[in-house]
């Protein structure tokens, strides 16, 4: 089943994010999304479960086409779609429990007290045993982001959108976050999509590789295959070389 | 040449963007409208909307509404001396209180108070992506965020402006009889002297529009924030603008329909 | 969601829901605990009537106008109200629509027929329906006394260009006249204001300045009478002027209370008459004040003066409530 995109276009205004983007993540591999800032990643990702809907182009989640979904479908493919979000998007109302509750409320049968083991579960693995009863002001970044990937995971997804996961914490708590990401690959067979250019982390995580570049999608392989590559605009990502970059644009 | 052309071009921009406005607010009421039948999503969260629209906002409009009282009884004595009988001063203070000064009062602090507050809040959640965490966990964000604020308001706003009325009658009525040396009798023989139920179904059409208008506003601008901070406080204060100047000519709307 | 919170919203809600429907009962008048039963009255035409006014009895309240209809016929206008059921009503009841104050509220008195016999009461269609009689519309009554005095003041003016010992009796004779004019009106008054249950304090007050005013004319005339013995003439004069401010203190004091002094009534007085038969005296050139006052223009001025202020009196006599109702305010 997996995650297919099939030349997505989207453009804001005059300015052209997406020009044609197609790449697919196959069921149970982790794939990891290159690409420098703004050039469309997190856009990539909430077409992916219907947040954005695009100019042209349609997105396949589970065998169904996200992009023609009404809302109901749309609510029921979102029950199989965990999303970590950038800055965690934690709501500040709710304290952490609660935050990590609100998926299942909503998407799982569990009754009260099994919620409340699901949240501690969850809580737990992202390290932030004993947390539940905070609010997430009182949290540093790291302890947001984990909070964040916490309530993406606590309904058990099949698919888990990552967006930059990893992107300002410190090297311990990063290589929890990407231990997490392959536990969830690896124990539950779940299927990955993670935006970053963390090139360590993506190292890391990955069972493939794709990079996004002026909107399209430059390159589509495993890790071995992207060290091997000799595209400049590749090598000058992933080796830190903006002289290459610029060569070619 | 140019430069001749540039008000009218200004002034069309203007006039295009606020119908576009006043349409993308249809939709988004329309839109509301349609998630009401999420009673799972929304039920919950009313009543903590209720204690926040109106419980909370029963100080700040019987603050305004005693004050509001207290003057009204003063200038109608001022006004009337003389060439009036006092006990117009109990006609003034009811009939205005009910017909004017409580509904619309009440609805422009709750507009700063609860609108510039949705907004706010509603413009966090936005450029924080928490209401795109909201969707990707399966929750229609209308139904969660704007369903319960705007049955709140319509609840609430005429709960709220049933009890600022009652405060400034009685302020105007203490005024009376402290400060004016009237005695109770005349006051109220003034109050029941013009009163017609009608002014109590008046003043709670009045609230109950103000109400929503006040709740979904809030919500529009919020859902339309765009930016950081800086878009967050944007949002707010053209929440509390539009809803202000919405409030004015709803009043003058049923003003002409129903009087 | 904590339960205290949930339990203020609906302390909140029951409150305003409370107030406003015992609010809007209560500013309606209706009374939770007395049962109130219909009466219709029939007018001929109803005045400035409206849903809303009071209903009296002897002055006190008991209901209010509901619902005011041309009957069928177009003959009668029906008037219905709603009142307390243990009011038991006088078996000729008629009903009078008149105004409660001067600003606009009309209401309207139940009354046993003969406490207002002069009255044209409708002739209801209906054998329940109460005979009604509006008062008509009071047109504005000028400060009439006060143009009386006026008019004594000129006539004391030139009484000092042109007196005489002759003319003096003749000034005495007449002032008599003016002071049993003005203790018949105190008098009148205090009658009305004893008849009538309910009387405010105000109406006491004013027959009591009345009274007082009175009183001080008296004094003046003693004064004047005692000066015109001692052939004093001059001081006489001085009294004169005092008592013509006096007089003028008794109209404003009247005029403060109703303002309105334009009589409808029509009907002579036998104390004007003979004010009147003084004035023909004087008209026909008996001594120097006859003669002086055989200028037209103050003589008929003073004339219809008086006679205005017959007219008056006839008509508080006759429509006392009009009047008293106005001390109101």
């Amino acid at each position: 089943m997996g995650i297919i995109i099939r030349d997505l276009h989207k453009s804001f205004g005059s300015k052209v994010v997406l020009d044609g983007f197609s790449v697919e993540a196959r069921d149970g591999e982790t794939l990891v999304i290159l690409g420098g800032s703004g050039s469309g990643k997190s856009v990539t990702l909430k077409h992916v479960v219907g947040l954005l809907t695009p100019d042209a182009g349609e997105v396949e989640v589970d065998g169904e086409v996200v992009t023609t979904l009404k809302q109901e479908g749309l609510f029921a493919l979102r029950r199989k779609v965990g999303y970590v979000f950038q800055f965690a998007a934690l709501f500040d109302s709710m304290t952490l429990a609660e935050n990590v509750a609100m998926g299942l409320r909503r998407k799982s049968d569990l009754d009260e007290e099994g919620i409340a083991e699901r949240v501690d579960e969850c809580l737990r693995l992202v390290d932030l045993e004993g947390y539940g009863d905070r609010a997430p002001s009182e949290l540093s970044g790291g302890q947001r982001k984990r909070a964040g990937i916490a309530r993406a995971i606590a309904t058990r997804p099949q698919y888990l959108l990552y967006d930059e996961p990893t992107t300002g914490l410190d090297p311990v708590t990063r290589a929890m976050i990407d231990q997490l990401i392959l536990r969830m690959s690896d124990e539950l067979g779940v299927t990955g999509i993670v935006i970053t250019h963390d090139m360590d982390s993506a190292f890391r995580v990955a069972d493939r590789f794709a990079m996004l570049h002026n909107g399209r999608c430059r390159f589509q392989g495993s890790p071995d295959e992207i060290r091997a590559s000799q595209d400049p605009v590749v090598r000058g990502f992933i080796e830190g070389r903006p002289e290459l970059l610029e060569k070619e644009s | 040449m140019q430069l001749l052309l540039k008000p009218f071009v200004l002034l069309g921009r203007g006039g295009v963007s606020f119908a576009a406005g006043i349409g993308r607010w249809g939709v988004l009421t329309a839109d509301t409208f349609r998630a009401l039948r999420h009673v799972d999503v929304w039920l919950r969260l009313l009543i903590p909307q209720m204690a926040r629209v109106g419980v909370d906002s029963v100080p700040i409009a019987l603050f305004i509404a005693l004050f509001t009282g207290i003057v009204l009884a003063l200038q109608a004595s001022y006004t009337f001396t003389g060439a009036i009988p006092l006990y117009f001063v109990g006609v003034l203070v009811g009939k205005t209180m009910m017909l004017e000064l409580g509904p619309v009062l009440t609805g422009l602090a709750l507009s700063g108070r609860v609108g510039a507050n949705i907004a706010a809040e509603i413009g966090t959640m936005r450029v924080t992506e928490q209401i795109d965490a909201l969707e990707t966990l399966a929750y229609p964000p209308l139904a969660y965020l704007v369903v319960p604020r705007a049955l709140a308001g319509i609840i609430m706003f005429p709960v709220v402006t049933a009890l600022a009325i009652g405060m400034g009658i009685v302020a105007g009525w203490i005024t009376a009889i402290q400060l004016l040396d009237m005695s109770s009798a005349d006051f109220f023989n003034g109050l029941t002297l013009f009163f017609l139920p009608f002014d109590v179904t008046y003043a709670m059409i009045k609230a109950t529009s103000f109400g929503f208008i006040v709740t979904t506003i809030g919500c529009f601008f919020g859902f339309h924030t765009q930016g950081g901070a800086e878009g967050v406080g944007d949002s707010t204060t053209r929440a509390v603008v539009a809803s202000s100047m919405a409030i004015l000519v709803l009043n003058a709307f049923w003003a002409i329909v129903l009087l | 969601m904590n339960r205290s919170k949930e339990a203020l919203v609906g302390v909140v809600i029951v409150a305003a829901i409370l107030l406003v429907t015992f609010g809007t009962l209560w500013l309606q008048g209706v009374s939770l605990r007395a049962t109130e039963v219909e009466v219709t009255a029939a007018f001929s035409s109803v005045g400035l009537i409206r849903p809303g006014n009071a209903v009296k009895y002897r002055g006190v309240r008991i209901g209010r106008i509901r619902e005011i209809e041309v009957d069928q016929d177009g003959e009668l206008v029906l008037v219905r109200a709603r009142i307390q059921d243990d009011v038991r009503l006088p078996s000729d009841a008629v009903a009078i629509l008149s105004p409660e104050s001067l600003f606009g509220d009309w209401q309207m008195e139940i009354a046993p027929r003969d406490r207002f016999p002069a009255y044209r009461y409708s002739d209801p269609s209906e054998d329940d329906h109460l005979a009604g009689y509006s008062i008509p519309d009071i047109s504005q009554l000028t400060a009439t006394a006060d143009r009386i005095s006026a008019d004594i003041e000129i006539l004391t003016e030139r009484v000092g260009i042109a007196f005489s010992e002759e003319t003096a009796l003749n000034v005495a004779s007449l002032i008599e006249n003016v002071e049993e004019v003005t203790q018949r009106l105190s008098q009148l008054i205090t009658q009305q204001a004893d008849a009538f249950v309910g009387v405010t304090a105000e109406i006491q007050e004013t027959t009591h300045e009345i009274g007082e005013a009175a009183v001080g004319v008296r004094r003046t005339l003693d004064r004047v009478n005692e000066a015109l013995a001692r052939d004093e003439v001059g001081e006489a004069l001085t009294d004169l002027v005092a008592m013509t401010s006096n007089l003028r203190a008794l109209s404003e004091g009247i005029e403060g209370t109703s303002d309105q002094f334009r009589a409808t009534a029509a009907q002579a007085d036998s104390t004007f008459k003979r004010v009147g038969t003084i004035l023909t005296a004087m008209e026909e050139g008996e001594g120097t004040l006859g003669r002086l006052l055989r200028d037209p223009a103050v003589a008929s001025e003073l004339e219809g003066t008086l006679q205005e202020l017959q007219l008056l009196l006839e008509d508080v006599r006759l429509n006392p409530r009009r009047y008293l109702r106005l001390s109101i305010f």
